[in-house]
């Protein structure tokens, strides 16, 4: 089992399909991952279950990979743990789950814009740029660099969950490319079919981040850490104009109320 | 004398523990001490002493250091401290000012409060949240709460 535990959960998925709903089942959702590159042993810690949820869910892969042999359940592993339950995030990893707010609530407002885009004769492409710079400017640059620039640096970049999210990053800014060639060309289906591949990534990225990558960052994070990232998101916030926040709260909203009105 | 009664404030109230407390610690070997500074009572510190410097800081209440067995070695260990306490100190309206200065001037990177579960002992983080409010900096802010036995209630970052 130890062999196992140390391949991919791409590969042990594509041997062995029914290990995806098992995950499933512990909630762990890597069948959806795009990259699939985080090891078995590193899926199980990562996700904080307890000694004793973690011993079954080893032993339920252990009889699916062997299914001859007489499997035993290991003793559940000594080792703290922390409580279950509502999220509690440091300081500084509050504030990037934060800043997923706005995103989400900016998520939230894609499927109306791609119908109106779609009912349109003429759609407002300009609209759509606009959403563009929000993508990239409060999204991508002033979130995603915080984490690229400070946060990854300090996990490390060469951790397989840490590239998992890299890639994501990198697959957000292929759809903005899409997404802009499509408004340059008065592609309506280009526009919207990259919208909502945008959509559909950073759902699952955000989700990923709030409930399994951040608080598997924050277990590891000492109090002298903690102080450290503050002030360098700190410095990364006081680089940008007084009104950044504001004024992206302010276009969300602005966003949400041609939707409103148009519907 | 007062036994395990609910009479009386729960913070001064006698409480025995010399039965029910089994010692599972291990006694060999002898640890060194981890403070690394002096004074540390909060009304002889002063926030301006080098070892407070982008310290992180721990700021004690008095009797925390007597109820966690391993205290050097868990929580004051690479930490400047400052000990007080809420409920019998005098003067206590300069502690909020020393936090404000050892944020503000020292520009300490972190501060940790640790207080016994008894209600009096909350004055404390209520004291250190003050101090931060008024400073210009903003930095992480974290309470621990250790029971009469030593044992951690909670432990949370609170701004």
């Amino acid at each position: 089992m130890e062999e196992f535990l140390n391949k991919n959960i791409k590969d042990i998925i594509a041997r062995y399909p029914e290990a995806g709903k098992i995950l499933d089942r512990y909630n762990i959702g890597c069948t959806t991952c795009s990259v699939g590159s985080c090891l078995l042993k590193d899926i199980i810690e990562i996700h904080n279950l307890s000694p004793a949820v973690e011993a079954e869910l080893i032993y339920e892969i252990e009889r699916l990979i062997f299914p001859g042999k007489e499997v035993k359940k290991r003793p559940p592993r000594q080792r703290a743990v922390k409580p279950q339950g509502e999220i509690k995030y440091s300081p500084p990893i509050k504030k990037l789950v934060d800043e997923h707010i706005l995103i989400k609530h900016f998520i939230a407002l894609i499927e109306p814009l791609c119908a109106l885009v779609n009912s349109s004769p003429e759609p407002d492409f300009q609209l759509i740029l606009d959403c563009v710079d929000f993508i990239r400017n409060y999204a991508d640059k002033y979130h995603h660099m915080k984490e690229e620039d400070v946060l990854f640096k300090r996990t490390g970049e060469n951790l397989d969950i840490i590239k998992v999210m890299l890639e994501d990053h990198a697959s957000g800014r292929d759809h903005v490319k899409q997404i802009i060639e499509g408004a340059r060309v008065k592609d309506k289906a280009q526009v919207i079919e990259h919208l909502n591949g945008y959509k559909e990534l950073l759902t699952r990225h955000i989700k990923k981040e709030d409930e399994i990558l951040y608080p598997w960052i924050d277990r590891g994070l000492s109090t002298s850490d903690v102080g450290k990232l503050y002030v360098e998101f700190g410095e990364k916030d006081a680089s940008l104009p007084d009104d950044f926040q504001k004024r992206y709260q302010d276009f969300v909203r602005q966003v949400e109320d041609i939707l409103n009105k148009r519907r | 004398m007062h036994g395990h009664g609910m009479e009386g404030c729960p913070g001064s109230r006698t409480q025995d523990f010399r039965d029910n407390k089994e010692n599972k610690g291990d006694e060999s070997g002898k640890r060194a001490s981890e403070l690394k500074q002096w004074p540390i009572q909060l009304h002889l510190i002063s926030p301006m002493a080098p070892y407070y410097q982008k310290a992180d800081l721990l700021l004690s209440a008095d009797c925390v250091a007597y109820t966690a067995g391993d205290f050097h070695k868990d929580y004051l260990k690479g930490k400047s401290i400052a000990i007080a306490c809420p409920k019998l100190d005098e003067g206590q309206e300069v502690y909020a000012e020393k936090i404000q200065s050892l944020i503000d001037d020292a520009k300490i990177n972190t501060l940790t409060v640790m207080t016994m579960q008894v209600p009096c002992c909350a004055g404390l983080v209520a004291t250190a949240q003050a101090g931060a409010s008024q400073a210009k900096r903003k930095i992480p802010l974290k309470s621990i709460v250790l029971s009469l036995q030593g044992d951690v209630l909670s432990e949370e970052w609170v701004s």
